[in-house]
């Protein structure tokens, strides 16, 4: 059954209005013409079902939720896509990522991003006749960082090849790349249930890959109205590495999940300039479907759909391309190879181009352009200074400061890896205003730099947070706040207050204690005399309440009462100076009451 | 350099002066011995190849026809450089320098990249390496041009090309 809207619900609950969609109201419609007492006998089902009080309703809606999750749907939405009774699907990608150098990959004209069009252009980026490539040895710092992430082989020696079309984003009528030898092979990518791969590929899983190249990428078209189209050949010629993975991925989500982990390794190592959502990684993806039971050993036809540029356009789209292959054999027809495309929000891809249309690219080896030789030492001093690996860093996050896998991922991946070096920057000020950084204070600092941080803002790049990891609530304020916070110096409540305080700049930088004592926020806690009292204060009258922790108590019901110890405790909070309780406190003051006193009074009592 | 010719080398030019006293082969091998008189090539297949390397499409019936017969006489020297056998031989792409010093010097080191690994930091918790953005890069001689002046049409600073309608992309 379909989850309720929220609208239908509350009209329910607090009006007793019952939804007339669906079979109710078909039957209505239908019934209209029809005789008198059958319009009347359908309006008594009516009144029936809307007298009926709502209790049942919730019962309902939460047996349903627990039937749900009995038979494992909970997470229904992965379940459902990832796999077609009787199909295997099998995937492979390619991902562009533009390489974070200096100069572009053939010439000396510098790099740019959103620079004035047509500003850093070399003689040779426009094809202009007696101009020759110049291999940027540079290029080979994130090229080679960028494959080791992967695990690929160096090869010493790599070439570079002409791969031919012509189209007005690249003026020399081909784009040179690495086709028969490329400078990184036989590398892998291991995946894990923590970097999102599909239920169904379990704990982990590693995928192939094929091998890494270094190409050149095309200008930047513009599409204007009437057949126009704007050039800016700032782009073209700019580095960027083509990574080509097996066709070992059979889920849609594992796709996703691996360009999202590529995206991750590569900056990481500062290889690539942007990511996804900046246009600095594309990726292409290759599908094919097969029958479960099919035993020639050879995959399907595969499609190929181009330009993928988020990682949820990756899922989506293979997946529609999976369904539209399945129906075409199931209907009996043929799976063309072709090349097709996908727009963000669509529900199918769209044919490009078929295999009559294809571009037949005549590679041949660059003749301008010698090999690129690479001295294995060079690749030696690039790998011992790539640092720590996101995946050790994560085990790290996880062992050692005691984070949740989703925690540690999501620290990881907000602010473009800022948001974890923000946390690093907070655990050392603790440290250095003498905090015990065992786990309780991890954790606790971890929340803070997550959730309480991200309450600040409705978007996350609004805390202004700077690559080494510091934002408008510096790393050191935060810090003196949890610090007085473990210490039970103030309360939770007023720390929260702080922080919209330092994030609105109303605190100075360093002077977070300072304003605590300015304003008197200490946190002064009522002495224990004190919590008896209000404790004493928050039952009277509520001998019924207590009556539950008797039946507990005797042994006539099985789980222990919170919910009603809950209550007792808020009354309390209600009563007393909520500036000086600590909710913690309350509780165990009221807990140890019910159990020493209070029960006892009650049995006297009855 | 002048040097005293042993004689059996000098026996061996003597039969070199023989050798090339009369060929042993003509460049006439390579050219078909009548025009084409089963043509290989389909006029589908010369307007794919046209198409591929952005050349017009012929104009006339005969134009087509005499395309197709160059493409004949062109395939035939083809077909013979095919024949050679060349297993084992690796392909000359360019001429360069082979030796082992010149192989050295086209070496990409680390020395040959001191420059660029010295504008690098390691930063944070993890010890990654980050390029520094903001170091000077000097493009004397390669950006100072006026690189609008090859556009044909512009808007702004910008090229301007125009489409026929269904003209698609074939790569990016």
């Amino acid at each position: 059954m379909p989850r309720i809207p929220t609208s239908e619900l509350s009209r329910y609950l607090l009006a007793g209005q019952l939804s007339r969609r669906g079979c109710l109201r078909a039957s209505r419609i239908c019934l209209q013409p029809v005789a008198n007492f059958q319009t009347r006998r359908f309006a008594s089902v009516e009144t029936q079902s809307t007298s009926v009080p709502p209790t049942p309703l919730r019962k309902q809606l939460k047996e349903q939720a627990k039937a749900l999750k009995a038979s494992g749907q909970k997470k229904k939405k992965n379940i459902d896509n990832q796999t077609v009774p009787g199909w295997e699907l099998t995937v492979g990608i390619e991902i562009h990522a533009q390489l974070n150098t200096v100069r572009k990959l053939f010439s000396p004209a510098t790099t740019s991003f959103n620079d004035s069009p047509n500003t850093h252009v070399a003689l040779f980026d426009l094809a202009i006749p007696g101009s020759q490539p110049l291999f940027q040895p540079e290029t080979l710092i994130p090229a080679v960082r960028a494959a080791l992430a992967l695990n690929c082989d160096i090869q010493r020696v790599s070439r570079f090849d002409r791969k031919h079309y012509f189209h007005w984003d690249q003026p020399s009528g081909y784009q040179i790349t690495q086709y028969y030898e490329p400078f990184a092979k036989d590398g892998r990518i291991g995946l894990l249930a923590r970097d999102g791969i599909a239920a169904e590929d379990g704990e982990s899983i590693a995928v192939g890959i094929k091998q890494v190249q270094m190409e050149q990428d095309t200008a930047k078209t513009t599409a204007q109205p009437g057949e126009a189209h704007w050039l800016d050949f700032n782009r073209v010629g700019m580095p960027l590495i083509e990574i080509i993975t097996l066709p070992e991925i059979h889920h849609p989500a594992t796709a996703a999940a691996l360009v999202r982990k590529v995206q991750m390794m590569l900056s990481a190592v500062d290889a690539c300039v942007s990511g996804m959502e900046e246009g600095g990684l594309r990726a292409d993806v290759n599908v094919s479907v097969r029958r479960v039971d099919d035993t020639s050993g050879k995959l399907g036809t595969r499609t190929e759909i181009k330009n993928l540029s988020s990682f949820k356009a990756v899922e989506d789209a293979i997946i529609a391309e999976r369904d539209r292959q399945i129906a075409v054999l199931e209907a009996g027809g043929v799976v063309e190879g072709e090349t097709r495309g996908w727009s963000i929000g669509s529900t199918e891809t769209r044919r490009l181009r078929g295999k009559e249309g294809e571009v037949d690219y005549r590679y041949m080896p660059d003749p301008d352009l010698g090999p690129v030789v690479i001295d294995p030492q060079l690749v030696q001093r690039l790998a011992s200074s790539s640092g720590v690996s996101p995946d050790v860093e994560t085990d790290q996050l996880i062992e050692k400061y005691g984070l949740t896998a989703k925690d540690a991922i999501s620290l990881l991946a907000l602010d473009g890896g800022a948001r974890v070096q923000y946390y690093y920057n907070v655990l050392d000020a603790l440290s250095e205003l003498g905090a015990e950084t065992d786990a309780i204070v991890t954790i606790l600092a971890a929340n803070w730099c997550l959730h309480e941080l991200g309450k600040l803002t409705e978007v996350s790049s609004d805390l202004g947070m700077t690559a080494d990891g510091e934002c408008k609530v510096p790393s050191r304020d935060l810090a003196a706040l949890l610090h007085h916070l473990c210490r039970r110096e103030i309360t939770a409540k007023v720390a929260k207050e702080l922080l919209w305080a330092i994030f609105r700049g109303e605190v100075a930088p360093g002077g977070v204690t300072e304003a605590i004592k300015d304003n008197n926020l200490w946190f002064n806690e009522l002495s224990k005399a004190e919590y008896e009292a209000l404790a004493d204060r928050a039952v009277e009258g509520e001998d019924k309440v207590l009556g539950e922790f008797l039946r507990f108590a005797d042994g006539k019901s099985k789980a222990y009462p919170r919910g009603k110890l809950m209550f007792l405790v808020g009354k309390m909070m209600r009563a007393g100076p909520e500036h000086r309780m600590d909710p913690t406190s309350a509780e165990r003051v009221m807990s140890t009451r019910i159990d020493d006193i209070y029960l006892d009074a009650l049995g006297n009592k009855q | 350099m002048s040097r005293a010719i042993p004689t059996t080398a000098r026996n061996s030019y003597r039969h070199i002066s023989q050798l090339l006293s009369k060929p042993a082969w003509s460049v006439r091998a390579l050219l078909p011995s009548e025009p084409s008189s089963t043509p290989t090539i389909t006029p589908k297949q010369l307007h794919h190849l046209l198409r591929l390397s952005a050349l017009p499409q012929p104009s006339s019936p005969a134009a087509e026809a005499s395309m197709i017969a160059t493409l004949e006489s062109q395939l035939h020297f083809v077909r013979a450089i095919q024949q050679v056998d060349t297993t084992g031989v690796e392909p000359l792409r360019s001429i360069r320098d082979e030796t082992a010093a010149g192989s050295e010097d086209a070496t990409i080191s680390v020395d040959s990249l001191k420059d660029a690994l010295e504008n690098e930091e390691t930063w944070g918790h993890c010890q990654r390496p980050r390029r520094r953005r903001d170091a000077p890069v000097d493009t004397a001689g390669i950006e100072d041009w006026d690189v609008l002046t090859t556009a044909s049409q512009k808007v702004g600073r910008y090229f301007v090309v125009k489409s026929a309608k269904g003209a698609g992309t074939p790569e990016s």
